[in-house]
């Protein structure tokens, strides 16, 4: 599939396919009790930079998950290149479909090298042990998420930028067509946050992989999102390319957010400017948000 | 750029440049284990030379008493402590892989109690118990209590580490009291038998306990070596490790299966020899970094010196009165363990 | 914490309905032995006591010294609990699990057993010395930690301290058989074994530590809800610290010098009490005293039947009721 309207022109996915690659249909996912993403159905568009945002709460993280198996879906779809994903082996989806959680650890003391040398797990076997295939991954994956330069160094003694890179490094040398990664940005400053979508767009345009993002910063999504798909209260609100989809009335209806939406006239991508309310008197008051 | 793995071809092992400094420590502990030995065969009531015991290993002893008292008494349990030992560290790493918890150590959770608290019962209950079923015993008793604390500290979400040793420490009082109640509730010759046993000493250990460990020893490695994949992927945390492919709940079940039946094991030969399976793991991280692997093989090493010296000392350090190896290795081991808590966050949730 | 101090619906009869229950637990604990006695029967032995009957001296002179025992042992213990859990603000706080005890024991294993001193004098105060530094010791490790001394923390260090020094204990106990064989049941927290002797030079201590504890209660209740919060309310944090580690170590070294190690007494009473009173240490401390001495008054008739006519250590039971409920407490409040 084909994003309907573009801001750039995209690397052909390497595999034509008719359908997207990973499709939801009518998917439920919970933890036991009521589901908390209900009857959300999306297809991801492949070699694109997808955003998920949402208010707390609404659903994106767990929405995730479950796109990544990590939580058994109660009703519903999720196809990978066609097929129910419950249904493949663990093994066989790790070598399509790559997942980056929230906030991992390393365990102590790991060397960044060998926390991205993990990310070959799913094509090795008892049998088939580290080989030159896989060293070349590595060194590609660090080369490409730009720690090649810490390679030795623990991964605990990294800023958090820096850690954040590792771990994306760690997904790359899955070498899967699709990436998923739930808020990678948190926590981080404005220019890391800025670094390590620029990374992630890299990714998905020159390499032509299909990138799902779960962000926080309604900003930075706006700024770099091919794809956003905007969720409260467990369903998908607005989905669409950005232009289509960031607008006020959308901002307020999903966020309840009272805010221009103004156009940065360097990239051309739109920005959400809160509403504040002009000051009474002489006490400043910050608007509610 | 798509599916990878269907290109796989084989270009045969390379990279990671050999690990000497991991390797050269391994030797070094390995040559420790056997000085270890020869000293242990040499030390005691009555002394041997170091030349008397390579004579009498070698099958020609310098009297019958030297053949007796190394072949008969000091060698098996030697063997033994060495084995033990090894079978705890490798219970204490893959423990603390599985559950990414520097603190995790089978006896500080309590599953060498829960070993413990099985064989007593079955020596007060049922005194004609066969010996030979004693592993089995202390298998089921520590794997039951495994599974409570990964019941009772697992069910909510998030990093359960801190809880899951605290559970066990819980869990741990619990038993060692249940133990106890059972010990003045035995008759009293019996209840002595279990209590030398509970100390955690191997100066029992003849050449059939020394025989079971190391059939264990050489049942259970391999498979935990071939594990050693899978626990390095457990060790990136819980929702990673499904990302790369990995069975998640079956591998957990499988490797605290195996982890349990490494202490048991020992357990149920020498008694719970606490801290060996928390420390022996840092010792060997410590003294050189590694893959999961050579870790393993560092632990083990480590372990069997720390038990085979703790059994040492145990014996030499207030002669006539021998100190269980058990006590040695607690009050070697604590200090390494405050240390540990020193360094490591305490992570609430 | 944001907890209602004032509990409405405890009437003034609560006290007094929960005097007659222990009074009856007391006089339970009495008529329970090798030859049961009435309860009518122990109630006049007590009221008006005739040398001529043979229950009236059974229950006079070998009872109850035994039931007073553990009255004390059981309020000293959970009001050292309640403090603990106030000033550390931390659930699972208890001289048991936080070493006290076994530094206390510790203490006197070493004096008795390798300086061969028994003055029952001096006890109490090896004892109180023993949990201080114990005290100190599970403090320092654990506020040197990063993170500082945070609940997981403490125990963590309390379980090292007490490893240590079970270990030092069994060692001591191997070198010398004979002396350490009269203190092995001791060591598991019994009722069984204290002297008169005893009793008489702990009672001071129980009765200075309960006051400062009734003393400082408030101020425990302000503490409670945060450091700064309570230097805010005008509280002196430091002085409030000294006076109840004070109230903490004379009333934990009265009970080991009675009772020897009783573990988790500490940690279920109090907790037991807040779900009856509330958050306010005013009535948290005297509630503990009450409801401690009930508790183990009967932990230690359940420890006499459960087995008899074997008898287990009273602190066999008091584990076996209160690791549970440690269990219990890190599952939910962790």
């Amino acid at each position: 599939m084909r994003l309907k309207c573009s801001t750039a022109q995209y690397d052909e996915p390497v595999e034509q396919r008719d359908a997207p690659r990973l499709q939801l249909r009518d998917a439920s996912v919970g933890y036991g009790g009521a589901p908390i993403v209900r009857n959300v159905s999306l297809d991801v568009p492949d070699g694109a930079l997808t955003v998920l945002v949402g208010p707390n709460g609404s659903g994106k993280s767990t929405l995730m998950k479950a796109m990544a198996r990590v939580l058994r879906l109660d009703a519903g779809n999720i196809l990978l290149d066609g097929r129910p994903i419950g249904q493949l082996p663990t093994r066989q989806v790790a070598r399509r479909l790559a997942l980056l959680p929230q906030g991992p650890v390393a365990p102590e003391g790991l060397r960044v090298r060998e926390l991205v040398a993990q990310g070959r797990f799913p094509h090795q076997s008892l049998l088939r042990q580290w080989s030159r295939r896989d060293a070349d991954a590595v060194e590609a994956a660090m080369e490409a998420a730009d720690v090649a330069q810490f390679a030795e160094r623990p991964v605990s003694d990294l800023s958090g930028g820096q850690r954040q890179r590792c771990w994306i490094a760690m997904v790359l040398a899955q070498e899967t067509g699709l990436l998923l990664l739930d808020e990678p940005a948190t926590f981080l400053d404005l220019k890391v946050q800025v670094d390590l979508m620029q990374l992630l767009r890299r990714i998905a345009k020159q390499e032509g992989r299909t990138v799902v993002v779960v962000l926080h910063e309604l900003n930075v999504a706006a700024a770099f999102a091919d794809h956003l798909v905007m969720m409260q209260d467990g369903r998908i609100r607005a989905e669409g390319c950005v232009d289509a989809v960031f607008n006020a009335a959308n901002l307020a209806k999903v966020f309840g957010l009272d805010a221009t939406v103004v156009r940065d006239p360097v990239s051309g991508r739109p920005v959400c400017v809160p509403r504040v309310e002009p000051a009474v008197l002489h006490t400043p008051r910050i608007a509610a948000e | 750029m798509t599916t990878a793995g269907m290109f796989s071809r084989l270009d045969g092992p390379v990279s990671f440049a050999l690990p000497l400094r991991a390797l050269a420590v391994l030797g070094l502990l390995l040559g420790l284990c056997c000085v270890l030995l020869i000293v242990s065969l040499m030390a005691g009531s009555y002394p041997l030379g170091a030349l008397d015991v390579v004579a009498t290993l070698t099958g020609r002893p310098p009297s019958e008493m030297a053949q007796t008292v190394v072949w008969q008494f000091r060698f098996p349990r030697t063997l033994a402590a060495l084995a033990a030992g090894a079978l705890l560290a490798l219970s204490g790493a893959a423990l603390q892989n599985v559950t990414r918890n520097p603190l995790a150590d089978p006896s500080l959770v309590g599953v060498s109690q829960g070993a413990g608290l099985a064989v007593v019962a079955a020596i007060v209950v049922w005194p004609d118990l066969p010996q030979a079923l004693r592993p089995l015993l202390a298998f089921g008793g520590a794997l039951a209590v495994a599974a409570l604390i990964q019941g009772i500290a697992m069910r909510r979400t998030g990093g359960a580490t801190m809880r899951f040793i605290l559970t066990g420490i819980g869990i741990a009082a619990f038993i060692s009291a249940l133990t106890s109640a059972f010990l003045t509730y035995g008759q009293i010759d019996r209840a002595v038998s279990a209590l030398g046993w509970l100390a955690g000493s191997v100066h029992a250990a003849g050449w059939s306990e020394a025989g079971m460990l190391a059939g264990t020893l050489l049942c259970l490695v391999p498979a935990l070596f071939a594990a050693s994949r899978p626990m390095a992927a457990m060790r990136m945390g819980q929702d990673v490790a499904v990302g790369l492919g990995l069975k998640v709940g079956r591998t957990r079940a499988a490797l605290i299966t195996l982890s349990v039946a490494l202490a048991a094991s020992a357990v149920a030969m020498v008694g719970p020899l606490g801290f060996v399976g928390l420390v022996a793991p840092h010792i060997a991280h410590r003294l050189a970094r590694s893959g999961v692997g050579l870790h393993l093989a560092l632990s083990a090493a480590a372990g069997a010196a720390l038990v085979g010296a703790a059994d040492l000392v145990g014996r030499v350090a207030f002669a006539p009165v021998q100190i269980p190896a058990g006590l040695v290795t607690a009050i070697l081991g604590v200090p390494i363990f405050v240390w540990l808590i020193l360094r490591t966050q305490a992570r609430p949730a | 914490m944001i907890v209602p101090l004032e509990r409405p619906g405890l009437s003034s009869l609560a006290p007094l309905l929960g005097i007659a229950a222990v009074s009856l637990a007391f006089a339970w604990h009495i008529s329970v032995g090798a030859r049961s006695i009435p309860l009518h029967v122990v109630v006049e032995a007590l009221l008006s006591y005739d040398p001529a009957l043979f229950d009236h001296v059974v229950v006079v002179d070998l009872r109850l010294p035994r039931a007073l025992l553990a009255a004390l042992v059981g309020a000293a213990l959970a009001v050292a609990g309640a403090l603990m859990q106030g000033v550390t603000r931390n659930p699972l706080a208890e001289p048991g699990i936080l070493g006290l005890l076994v530094g206390a024991s510790f203490a006197v294993v070493v004096v008795v057993g390798v300086f061969d001193l028994t003055s029952p004098t001096l006890i109490p105060l090896v004892a109180a010395v023993g949990a201080v530094l114990a005290a100190g010791a599970v403090w320092g490790i654990a506020a040197a930690a990063p993170g500082g001394a945070a609940p997981l923390t403490l125990i963590l260090a309390g379980a090292a301290v007490m490893a240590f020094l079970a270990a030092l204990v069994t060692v001591a106990s191997l070198l010398d058989e004979q002396t350490f064989e009269q203190l092995r049941v001791w060591m598991t927290g019994s009722l069984a074994g204290a002297q008169n002797e005893v009793l008489k030079w702990a009672l001071p201590w129980f009765g200075a530590g309960l006051i400062v504890a009734l003393a400082v209660a408030r101020q425990v209740t302000a503490l409670a809800m945060g450091e700064e919060t309570a230097i805010g309310l005008g509280t002196d944090v430091v002085r409030l610290k000294a006076l109840s580690l004070f109230a903490v170590v004379a009333l934990t070294a009265a009970a080991v010098a009675l009772a020897g190690p009783m573990g988790f007494v500490g940690l279920v009473v109090p907790h037991a009490v807040r779900l009856l009173v509330g958050q306010d240490y005013r009535r948290i401390v005297p509630w503990s005293a009450l409801a401690g001495a009930g508790y183990l008054l009967v932990i230690d008739v359940v420890a006499r039947l459960l087995l008899a006519p074997v008898e287990i250590s009273t602190g066999l039971v008091t584990a076996l009721i209160g690791a549970p409920i440690f269990v219990w407490l890190v599952r939910t409040r962790l």
